[in-house]
């Protein structure tokens, strides 16, 4: 009984999975490569590893992981770092400067300030919404240049995280 | 012998980690503790950690922890004899305190008479002027943007701007061109209108590089005042705090004696009686400029608290109550002693502009072990509510000295979990390893020059973080299953082997010691 997940690494999908040998003996294929380990589990959501077989030493010394879900991914914290992993499928969503000119609500926050209106021609890095979370001040952007095809907020209205706030479209020369 | 406790019960009027702290601190001093707490915040941490709770209702800060009504409501109906105001919220707003004593408590923080001559930082610069501490330039009125900006070129750049009601950084910014204040202006009187409903604005030139470096005083009802010295809290993001330690890497003793005297004369000036810090920059050449007292416990009391000994919250109450210092601390040598480090965890994406989050922390796994203290609000399957601070706890080393304290920063770090919502758990520890940090060398712009630290390493996942990911999703469902015995080491019930036995002479957890 293996355990497969699929997660994005600079952008493309690996494909890793999990399978017991025998005992706590386990084999992990990342993409192309294979790694087993030892493994137990800590009971309270970590897990002790150490690396053994011919590729030990690419994946470093023995120690504690923890993972965990975390909105649509989900989180492991090793060797001192924590990283969000995101599946192939869950790669929308969340908030920000879209790259695709739509501007969402990073998190739940009072617009402080629309700072642009419909037909409005703006630039890459310009703010065009002041939003209010957590007591700061957050400056959005579109992340293009191009013009403001809508604006669905106003000032002093309180957002969702991931709401559509402005759209922005590219300039068709 | 167990002197009977000043209070018979007391109202923390906060939330969060402070609120938790200060309900410990009640308890150990046999007082019971009374939490209230708005609808977020129901089941949290200082919910259940004080001795009763009491709903303010709402979700707002607005609507719960600064209206001043429903907390004198509550105070009133859970017949309490004294309000801690924690820090932050009412802690600093003198018409409260006012409040809390006209409804015949007691406020657990200096009178507002003094408050009020140190509460904002304009009035506070007079005073300090006035008994002869050094101030930076400055222009003290806000004449309106033009006359700011007038002076700003008189005084010349860069200048800081910051609002005249103040703390914590909201609307404080450095303006390096003078075509820049106008928006700087704009934006900060937009946060100060939201934070302390006052929206003027101030300026001073601005000192740098500088350290921040701030002196904790406790002063009593007989006019005693008392400095326990420096914290250096020069790490600083947007003019918000990131670490914070004592004593500072740079301050000698003569240097904390000068300082620690003026923060004294000016406490004095003021009839200054409860626990308070006047901060201060120090440039390159230790000259020190006095910027402003907050009249309230600091977020990063417990750096004190471990180098003096002394308990903040135990003395606030004593001195509230009328107790003597001189009497308190009899016998004690205050000097001072080994190093203490403190790291803010926040729920917070440094690598993308610092972008608070609010949501599900899945798994919170604090550090532990000699010299570790966390003083802590949240915990496992605590939903982060988005209408408060995004601080979720401090992390707090002790060590003999500094290089020590740093190496257990890092450890502590290390080895701390909070999964579920980004936080800044690895930019802590990116700043605690920079070598200009365990140099000490620091200035308040310090991460300005260092976006490496901020940015960090490459967020994508290598193999092992891939790998152990997977590892934990396949056994973590055992979790609470035969883990009696040390852990089942596998996901069904059928393969529930101790690893102990399995592993023969495996000496598995040899290096986890």
């Amino acid at each position: 009984m293996s355990t497969r997940r699929e997660y994005l690494r600079a952008g493309a999908a690996v494909a890793v999975s999990a399978q017991p040998i025998a005992g706590d003996h386990w084999r992990v294929r990342v993409g192309e490569r294979t790694y087993e380990f030892r493994v137990a589990a800590l009971g309270d959501g970590g897990v002790r590893y150490v690396p053994v077989g011919p590729d030990a030493d690419a994946v470093g010394k023995a120690d504690v992981a923890y993972g965990a879900p975390a909105g649509k991914g989900y989180m492991v914290r090793v060797a001192g770092r924590t990283f969000t992993l995101l599946s192939p499928a869950g790669r929308k969503g969340g908030g920000g400067g879209g790259a695709d000119g739509t501007v969402r609500a990073p998190m739940t926050g009072t617009i402080m300030k629309m700072m642009c209106k419909a037909g409005d021609r703006v630039a890459a890095d310009q703010t065009l919404v002041v939003l209010s979370a957590m007591k700061m001040e957050h400056k959005l952007a579109a992340g293009i240049a191009g013009v403001v095809k809508k604006v669905a907020a106003s000032d002093g209205v309180t957002v969702e995280q991931g709401v559509e706030l402005v759209v922005v479209e590219k300039e068709t020369a | 012998m167990v002197a009977s406790p000043p209070f018979r019960r007391v109202l923390v009027a906060n939330r969060g980690e402070i609120a938790v702290r200060i309900c410990r601190g009640l308890r150990e001093l046999g007082i019971e503790s009374v939490a209230v707490h708005s609808e977020a915040d129901r089941r949290c941490a200082h919910v259940l950690a004080a001795d009763h709770a009491f709903a303010l209702g709402g979700n707002s800060a607005a609507e719960s922890y600064l209206d001043i009504g429903k907390i004198l409501a509550a105070a009133k109906a859970m017949d309490v004899q004294a309000i801690h105001p924690g820090y932050g919220f009412l802690s600093e707003n003198a018409q409260f305190a006012r409040a809390v004593r006209d409804a015949g408590l007691v406020f657990l923080g200096p009178k507002p008479e003094a408050m009020e001559r140190l509460g904002s930082k304009k009035a506070a610069r007079e005073e300090a002027q006035r008994v002869g501490v050094p101030v930076i330039p400055g222009m003290e009125q806000d004449p309106g943007d033009a006359g700011l900006i007038e002076f700003a070129q008189k005084i010349g750049m860069p200048v800081m701007v910051k609002a005249s009601a103040g703390g914590g950084g909201r609307g404080m910014r450095l303006v390096e061109r003078v075509e820049d204040l106008a928006e700087a202006l704009a934006a900060g009187r937009r946060e100060a209108k939201v934070a302390f409903g006052d929206d003027r604005m101030i300026l001073e030139r601005a000192v740098f590089p500088a350290r921040h470096i701030e002196i904790q005083l406790i002063g009593d009802r007989h006019g005693n005042v008392v400095s326990l010295h420096e914290r250096e809290c020069s790490v600083q993001r947007r003019h918000q705090k990131v670490l914070e330690e004592s004593p500072s890497p740079v301050v000698d003793a003569a240097l904390r004696a000068r300082m620690g005297e003026a923060a004294v004369t000016l406490a004095k000036a003021v009839g200054y009686d409860n626990a308070g810090t006047a901060e201060f920059l120090v440039d390159d050449s230790g000259n020190f400029y006095f910027l402003e007292v907050n009249t309230r416990l600091q977020v990063e009391h417990p750096v004190t608290e471990l180098v003096t000994g002394v308990d903040l919250v135990h003395l606030q109450v004593h001195v509230a109550a009328g107790g003597r210092l001189d009497e308190l601390l009899a016998g004690r040598d205050l000097r001072p002693r080994g190093h203490a480090i403190e790291a803010r965890v926040c729920a917070e994406n440094p690598e993308a502009g610092y972008l608070p989050a609010a949501g599900t922390l899945r798994l919170v796994r604090e550090p532990e072990g000699p010299g570790i203290r966390v003083d802590s609000g949240v915990y496992s399957g605590w939903e982060v509510p988005p209408f408060y601070d995004s601080m979720l706890a401090k992390i707090i080393v002790f060590a003999p000295d500094r290089a020590t304290a740093c190496a257990r920063m890092s450890q502590a770090l290390r080895d701390a979990v909070y999964l579920g919502i980004p936080t800044n758990i690895d930019f802590l520890r990116r700043i605690v390893d920079d070598p200009d940090f365990r140099a000490g060398r620091m200035s308040t712009d310090f991460l300005k020059h260092k976006p490496v630290l901020v940015q960090g390493p490459s967020a994508e996942p290598d193999d092992l973080a891939l790998a152990t990911a997977v590892l934990c999703q396949a056994l973590a469902p055992a979790r609470g299953s035969g883990n009696g015995g040390g852990g089942g080491v596998a996901a069904s019930g059928a393969r529930g082997t101790a690893v102990w036995q399995d592993l023969a002479g495996f000496r598995l957890f040899q290096e986890a010691r």
